[in-house]
């Protein structure tokens, strides 16, 4: 909204710089987010919130001005003295329906002469933004930049049958505006009609063909007030606001319309009545009243505000206020369709008053419902560890390509938007993967050679008719683990860095992670795993698969996990003690040849299935392959770590149980003792 | 004969304390163990030749004392060993301690994140809890519940993403529904920041992203008012920007607090005394938060009685305050995840 300051200032007597009034108007809500100089005067662009349609107009500014000022606001022009009323036409206002149409005053002026307007208003409108038409479509916009209400001026002779009806749009009509633009109408839009057709959308713009033209000699003036929502919803179809609809949709005063009417007569200069004047206002609506305790205004705000204080600001700003003892009845101005209950108020006196009285003061309250928040200290500690790893976190938008989606997984029906702000933002990410490898590829074009990454985040889908949102922990890792320098070898990440890094992860939890094959599009089928805890899977890892990694232009290998952390957090156990072990462990170590063909799982559950009772642990020490072992055999070198729960076990105690034990599981894994 | 036997132990092991003081180099030390510790020849092993001659029963007793004689000369030899060997060691293995250290691998958390993390803690330590909500909201929530009915100008503000085939649900604009979910399955008193993702059609600019952060807060209890809420913005704000911040509550319009405030702090860089300042453009001031009086109907759409229960609530946007804190200049940095914008905070 334009406000040109020299002609604020025929509303409102202040003497105040740019600056300081800059600082006046912010501290009464009117935030200046531009000032700049047109035609030789300053003008400030003011942003108006939603809630105040009575800012939109320079009179409505002023008034603000001088409720804060405590000077007096005025109309520089006698509208007291116009009448509307002794016109004889035969004309005729008709509103279908009150709910659409709350009022609409209408007169004719007759033999009016279009033409430029005056240099002055031709300037003023200009400041205001608007571009100078002629003198009849100037004043609508004069009246509409001074007092708020928006008119509408018709060439009279393109009306037909003598008479303006309000009536919805019937399924196949159609208008061509003012702009040429031509719409094709449903009941959902509001019409101001004659006999026979459309003239004008209400409240938005006006038809071309009833438009003022250099031909025009007689003219209908219309000074309405719409049902906001009608305008808004019209609007909103149309796909396009004018000055017009911004105002009727957020509610203008009801009491306007004669007032404007009669400042535009005054405006085009008209000094006798119009030929032809009604006011049609079918259900008058009565001005909001809100009973307001005397004492609130201070308990809402935490300070000293004096009754006398709230009431002058109060009747300063229009609102009428009866006494009734320990509280007002307050009446609203028309013009404030924005107050309706005692906060309101509170918020107006607050305002004038000044919100830079407010005290500083911390509030007592308890808050019963505190405790530790589990998940949140859960993933704090999967986060430190980490970064004390060296991964480092990044954050993505929730949105991307339907490609990127079914790289991850083609099978799953996306979650897509409905308005996105273009394809590559155009459904809700099912995996937080692309979203890395991108990032990866980005950094890698830095040349890091080291790109460690994780990211919390959620992911999104859709099954049976319901939305899935769910909050993952994403890890990749690209490049090497261990740069060459001087004491360190170059090391590349690899997948067993990659199952060892997650197995940590696991162990910090207290969760024993077991690694399941399985197969799933976004990884290479023969490294590839699903986590489980207790038979429940809560995550996956895996090489990514080479086709979503060229996708990025990634050359190398990306291993990565996905980590459901609603699972993850549900596995975590309540922690208690248990008392430790105080007997001596026996260490013993074996070393067989096993074929190549028999995997390490394999090896593992049988060695878990046959674990005597007193063996507490078992680790796998070295891995060899070289000319003494045979080509279809793997050397691998395990140590047993063996301890009782109530005794000391002795060497020989031990070496029976370990002969027993290494001999069974040399039968049944076919091994061959080295 | 076991007391000749303790006599001779003695003078030996006097002999080889006597001795032992004056080694230096260690070719003597290998002489001197040598001489006490050859199998044949040694002092000790001289002793213990002399078992045989003891009568059967004085054997264990004697053989035992001769025993630790060996083991003294052993462990006094070891000391000494360890002490000049060690010393010679370092002369001969050559090292630098100036050699570079090795570049060990740091990890980052994200500026957004790290920032976030902050936040809830200076509210968990007023005794605020932390409730998380759904990033794809119901439209209800969203806004009418909030007071934004259908069809109000404060939706055009907020720029909102609709779904495929779900009618009523919305990417959440604001962190703002978390009030209202949290205030239906709980009673006042209630002290809640809700932090997290929103999202609006806005394309991404140096100010703009269409996903971005929010740290929503809500108090709500009997006899709250405005001044709480200035006070409470404060408290963080000084803890957040410094203790010399000062807080400017302007008129502000948010269709769920009435009142409704606009906070500014005074610019934490040059306290408004620089013109050409890069944090507040010489205006002094930085806009930083929205907030406001819970407004009485979103009360009443949670089923809380307004006239015996008030509260505030308020909200700031997570970029914003990085960008301003931390001077970053464009918030479409934020989103690139370059490792060196990373490397510099978190």
């Amino acid at each position: 909204m334009k406000i040109n300051i020299t002609y604020l200032k025929k509303f409102v007597a202040f003497e105040l710089e740019d600056a300081a009034l800059k600082e006046l108007l912010a501290g009464i809500g009117l935030e200046v987010a531009e000032s700049q100089v047109i035609e030789g005067q300053t003008v400030f662009e003011i942003e108006i919130t939603p809630n105040r349609p009575d800012w939109l107009s320079h009179y409505g500014v002023a008034r603000e001005i001088a409720a804060k000022t405590g000077q007096a606001c005025f109309l520089p022009l006698a509208l007291d003295g116009v009448s509307l009323d002794g016109g004889e036409e035969n004309f005729a206002i008709t509103i279908e329906d009150a709910t659409d149409c709350w009022r609409y005053s209408g007169c004719i002026v007759r033999d009016v002469a279009v033409g430029e307007s005056d240099p002055t208003v031709q300037k003023l409108l200009i400041s205001f933004g608007l571009r100078p038409i002629n003198n009849i479509v100037d004043v609508s916009n004069l009246v509409m930049m001074t007092c708020g209400q928006p008119l509408h001026i018709f060439d009279l002779e393109q009306l037909q049958g003598e008479q303006i009806r309000i009536r919805r749009a019937k399924k196949n009509e159609k208008i061509r505006l003012l702009d040429e633009r031509e719409v094709a109408l449903n009941d959902d839009f509001l019409l101001i009609a004659d006999a026979s057709r459309p003239l004008a959308l209400a409240g938005i713009m006006g038809g071309l063909e009833s438009g003022i033209s250099p031909k025009t000699r007689h003219i209908f003036i219309e000074s309405a007030c719409f049902d906001p929502l009608v305008i808004r919803r019209a609007s909103r179809l149309l796909g396009f606001k004018t000055d017009a609809s911004y105002r009727f949709e957020r509610g203008m005063d009801i009491e306007a319309t004669i007032p404007a009417l009669k400042m535009a007569l005054l405006l085009l200069g008209q000094t006798q009545p119009p030929a032809y004047f009604q006011d049609v206002y079918p259900r008058p609506l009565p001005r909001t009243e809100v009973p307001l305790d005397k004492d609130y205004p201070g308990r809402l705000t935490g300070i000293n505000i004096k009754p006398d204080s709230s009431s002058a600001i109060l009747q300063r700003l229009g609102f009428q206020l009866q006494d009734q003892g320990s509280r007002w009845q307050v009446q609203v101005p028309s013009h404030r369709v924005d107050v309706s209950c005692k906060e309101d108020l509170v918020e107006e006196i607050i305002r004038i008053h000044g919100y830079d009285h407010l005290q500083a003061q911390m509030p007592l309250s308890a808050n019963p419902f505190l405790r530790i928040d589990r998940e949140r200290e859960i993933v704090q500690r999967l986060k430190n560890q980490l970064a004390a790893s060296g991964f480092n976190e990044v954050i993505n938008y929730v949105f991307q390509s339907p490609e990127e989606n079914a790289l991850y997984d083609p099978q799953l029906p996306p979650l897509a938007l409905n308005n996105p702000l273009g394809k590559d933002f155009s459904v809700m990410k099912n995996s937080l993967l692309a979203g890395m490898l991108k990032n990866t590829a980005f950094n890698a074009n830095q040349y890091w050679e080291r790109i460690a990454l994780f990211e919390i985040g959620n992911v999104f889908g859709q099954h049976e008719g319901k939305i899935l949102e769910e909050k993952k922990l994403a890890i990749s890792a690209y490049g090497l683990k261990q740069k060459k320098d001087w004491r360190c070898r170059e090391e590349a990440f690899d997948f067993s860095y990659f199952k060892s890094l997650l197995t940590m992860l696991g162990r910090l939890m207290r969760l024993d992670f077991a690694f399941k094959k399985q197969a799933h599009p976004a990884y290479i089928d023969t490294c590839c795993f699903a986590i489980e805890i207790a038979g429940r899977p809560c995550a996956r890892l895996g090489e990514v698969a080479p086709e979503f990694c060229r996708y990025y232009k990634l050359e190398r290998p990306v291993f990565a996990a996905e980590i459901d952390l609603q699972a993850l957090v549900a596995a975590v156990g309540e922690k208690r003690f248990s008392a430790m072990n105080r007997f001596p462990a026996v260490r013993r170590d074996f070393t067989f040849l096993m074929s190549k063909t028999v995997s390490y799982e394999e090896l593992r559950s049988c060695l878990e299935r046959l674990q005597p009772k007193v063996l507490e642990s078992f680790e796998l020490t070295d891995v060899f392959q070289g000319p003494t072992v045979p080509a279809d055999k793997v050397s691998f070198s395990m140590g047993f770590t063996y301890r009782a729960q109530d005794r000391t076990l002795t060497g020989d105690e031990v070496n029976v149980i370990h002969l027993k034990f290494t001999e069974k599981m040399v039968e049944q894994m076919h091994l061959i003792q080295r | 004969m076991i007391d000749e036997l303790k006599k001779e132990i003695e003078g030996v092991r006097q002999s080889f304390l006597n001795e032992i003081t004056q080694i230096q180099s260690p070719e003597k030390l290998a002489a001197l163990k040598e001489r006490f510790l050859s199998r044949k020849k040694g002092i000790v092993g001289q002793q213990l030749l002399k078992l045989r001659d003891c009568a059967a029963g004085e054997k264990p007793v004697a053989g035992q004392l001769i025993n630790q004689l060996k083991m003294f000369i052993e462990t006094e030899l070891a000391a000494i060993e360890e002490r000049i060997g060690a010393r010679r060691g370092k002369q001969e293995q050559w090292s630098d301690c100036s050699l570079p250290a090795s570049d060990l691998p740091i990890g980052r958390f994200h500026l957004i994140a790290e920032i976030q993390r902050q936040i809830e803690d200076l509210f968990l330590s007023l005794g605020y809890e932390i409730a998380y909500g759904p990033e794809v909201e119901r439209e209800e929530y969203n806004f009418t519940a909030l007071n934004i009915p259908e069809f109000h100008p404060a939706r055009d503000e907020q720029d909102t993403f609709f779904l495929d085939g779900f009618d009523n649900m919305v990417l959440r604009t604001h962190t703002s529904p978390m009030q209202v979910r949290y205030m239906l399955a709980h009673r006042p008193p209630l002290k809640i920041i809700s932090p997290g993702k929103a999202f609006r059609k806005d394309d991404p600019d140096a100010t703009h992203s269409p996903c971005f952060h929010q740290v929503e807060g809500l108090l709500v209890d009997r006899g709250i008012n405005f001044s709480h809420l200035k006070g409470t913005l404060e408290v963080f704000c000084r803890s957040f920007f410094g203790p010399d911040v000062t807080l400017r509550f302007r008129p502000g319009y948010f269709p769920f607090t009435e009142p409704s405030a606009e906070v500014d702090i005074s610019c934490f860089m040059c306290s408004g005394r620089q013109p050409d300042c890069k944090v507040c453009k010489g205006s002094g001031w930085l806009e930083i938060l929205g907030s406001g009086m819970v407004h009485p109907q979103v009360l009443l759409n949670c089923g809380i009685d307004p006239e015996t229960y008030s509260g505030f609530a308020f909200g700031m946007g997570i970029e914003r305050v990085a960008m301003i804190k931390f001077g970053v200049p464009d918030l479409r940095l934020l989103y690139e995840n370059d490792l060196r914008l990373l490397g510099q905070f978190g």
